[in-house]
């Protein structure tokens, strides 16, 4: 199946979610007007998402974003990794 | 620490994109000092933040009508119309020693030098967090960085002029939004230089030239031969290829 999710963060920008998934992700691209340092970092961040259930919780999707976040010194700007994982549970129908 | 100054010229996108990552690489091996470079768009272009997708956001169709370059930049941040004759645009690129260690503030000590060339016209400014700048609430300029290699290369726009029909016609924004209601609603949200003073075009530009290099130690330069061609090399392997401008 595919989904797709367009949230605006409140004070931040705008995270746009593009899915697609069965019982888990397949695959996941995440598009928008934020900004994350080092650029490259989101291609880490939409692998990590990769085979995750799509029962999972928002927060247990967050949990597993801010876990690569944290352990790579990403820096996110106008988005959260609370934020994308609202998205990605928006775009699963 | 000099800077080096490029006085204002216009480009196509590809070239001004690329150019901006040459300069960055030869700032990051120290052949070329610090940078503040001005800009225009010849042709008008669109030009999209590194996360965006070029089929979401811009009519490419209409652009290709209209003559309207259309490019992927290496910096995040939205879509934004670059018109050729309504813009006025920087690139800082900068060891990043230079600049406040925080993102945010750097966006922000950046942006004081903008505030400060409007404040020349007489116009009062501000710095809205993240990476805007907005007169009376509503934006006169949009600005984005990158950090690599220990370099800061952050560009932003000044508006000069705005012809919101034209952005609108190429952005893409659901035709239902496209009513005299939302081009109502973007004018009280955008303003322009020429909204706010009589100055032209020359006026803006040198007024903007002394905000940022008031205080400064800096020379008035251009770019080398190296950089030259390395954009050249990065416009036709990179920038203006479908690979990188629709990767997304």
């Amino acid at each position: 199946m595919e989904g797709s999710a367009r949230y605006k963060v409140p004070g931040g920008k705008l995270v746009s979610i593009k899915l697609e998934y069965d019982t888990s992700i397949k695959k996941v691209m995440i598009l928008g007007d934020f900004f994350i340092y080092p650029e490259s970092a989101l291609d880490e961040i939409e692998e990590c998402l990769v085979a995750t259930g799509v029962d999972k919780s928002e927060t247990e999707i967050a949990n597993k974003i801010n876990y690569v976040v944290t352990s790579s010194g990403i820096r996110l700007i106008g988005v959260t990794p609370d934020a994308i994982a609202k998205a990605i549970k928006m775009a699963v129908k | 620490m000099r800077w080096r100054i490029i006085p204002i010229r216009a480009s196509d996108a590809y070239f001004n994109m690329a150019i901006d990552q040459a300069v960055s690489e030869s700032v990051h091996a120290k052949t070329s000092d610090p940078t503040i470079r001005f800009y225009t768009w010849t042709p008008s272009a669109v030009s999209i933040g590194c996360f965006q997708s070029m089929a979401d956001e811009v009519n490419v169709g209409r652009c290709m009508e209209l003559g309207v370059d259309h490019i992927r930049r290496i910096t995040g941040g939205g879509a934004v119309y670059h018109d050729s004759e309504g813009e006025i645009t920087y690139s800082v690129i900068a060891p990043e020693p230079l600049l406040p260690k925080g993102i945010r503030e750097s966006y922000k000590f950046i942006c004081e030098w903008i505030i400060k060339g409007l404040a020349e016209l007489k116009i009062a400014a501000e710095f809205q967090p993240i990476n805007d700048i907005a007169v009376h609430g509503k934006k006169i300029s949009g600005n984005a960085q990158t950090r690599r290699n220990g370099v800061v290369l952050q560009h932003g726009t000044i508006l000069y002029r705005t012809d919101l029909n034209r952005m609108f016609s190429l952005l893409n924004i659901s035709k239902e939004k496209i009513s005299d209601k939302m081009i109502k609603s973007a004018e009280e949200r955008v303003t322009s230089i020429s909204a706010c003073c009589e100055a032209s075009m020359e006026e803006a530009y040198n007024a903007l030239l002394k905000g940022f290099t008031d205080g400064k130690d800096f020379y008035f330069g251009s770019f080398e031969d190296d950089e030259i061609k390395r954009a050249e090399e990065l416009k036709s392997t990179l920038y203006s290829t479908r690979e990188w401008n629709f990767s997304r």
